[in-house]
């Protein structure tokens, strides 16, 4: 457990952010299209969210896993869920679609698939 | 070693959902391949950050105990389902949406 200095709560934070800021910057660089489409990456995620956080409250309740409280912000979302463990369920769905996006567009595969 | 068994299950759901349900076909795709091995290092750094500064632990009864970059190997597999899954709906939202 890490010592509870108020920076440390932004440990696992500070990973997200990192992963997103990835994820903008292919989409801005490569121009993915990806904003254009939020529609379809909501519905996406929404069904990500779904069966991931159902997974995560589980684990958590069982204790599979767990959180070192002096590295997190402290927020808890429904069925005591780190508000990270939310965010991560978001944000790599988003990196990994923008990934995709500009694979597809480097490459030039697929061109007949959206 | 639940975490093991979830796990494994999240990938079979994940490619049953890409082959027979949502037919995205995406791992006879080299596209998804090459998605999955850029994204890959990445989940390994990640995992190393969350797992080496113990910012996440897990019960060692829920697990196999075999490890790569700090992280339970379960990781890997839980990784992979949800890559799969979230390309497999995307693409199967975006055909819809297209035609």
């Amino acid at each position: 457990m890490g010592e509870d200095w108020p920076m440390n709560h932004l440990h696992y934070i500070g990973v997200l952010l990192f992963i997103g800021l990835c994820g903008v910057g292919v989409n801005v660089f490569f121009k993915t299209g990806l904003a254009r489409r939020w529609r379809i990456f909501l519905i996406t995620d929404l069904l990500i969210l779904a069966l991931y956080t159902a997974w995560d409250s589980w684990a958590i309740y069982k204790r599979n896993w767990y959180f070192d409280p002096a590295q997190i912000l402290g927020a808890k979302v429904l069925f005591s869920i780190p508000i990270e463990e939310i965010l991560f369920f978001i944000v790599v769905p988003f990196t990994t679609v923008a990934t995709y996006l500009a694979l597809k567009k480097l490459t030039g595969w697929e061109r007949d698939r959206k | 070693m639940i975490y093991s068994d979830i796990a494994l299950d999240a990938v079979l759901i994940a490619v049953i959902f890409d082959l027979f349900i949502l037919r995205s076909q995406m791992v006879t795709r080299g596209l998804f391949w090459l998605s999955y091995g850029l994204i890959l290092p990445f989940q390994l750094l990640t995992n190393w950050w969350l797992t080496s500064k113990l910012i996440v632990m897990y019960t060692p009864a829920s697990i196999i105990g075999r490890r790569l970059a700090g992280a339970p190997i379960e990781d890997l597999l839980f990784g992979f389902s949800m890559i799969l899954l979230t390309l497999s709906l995307w693409d199967y939202f975006s055909n819809r949406a297209q035609s």
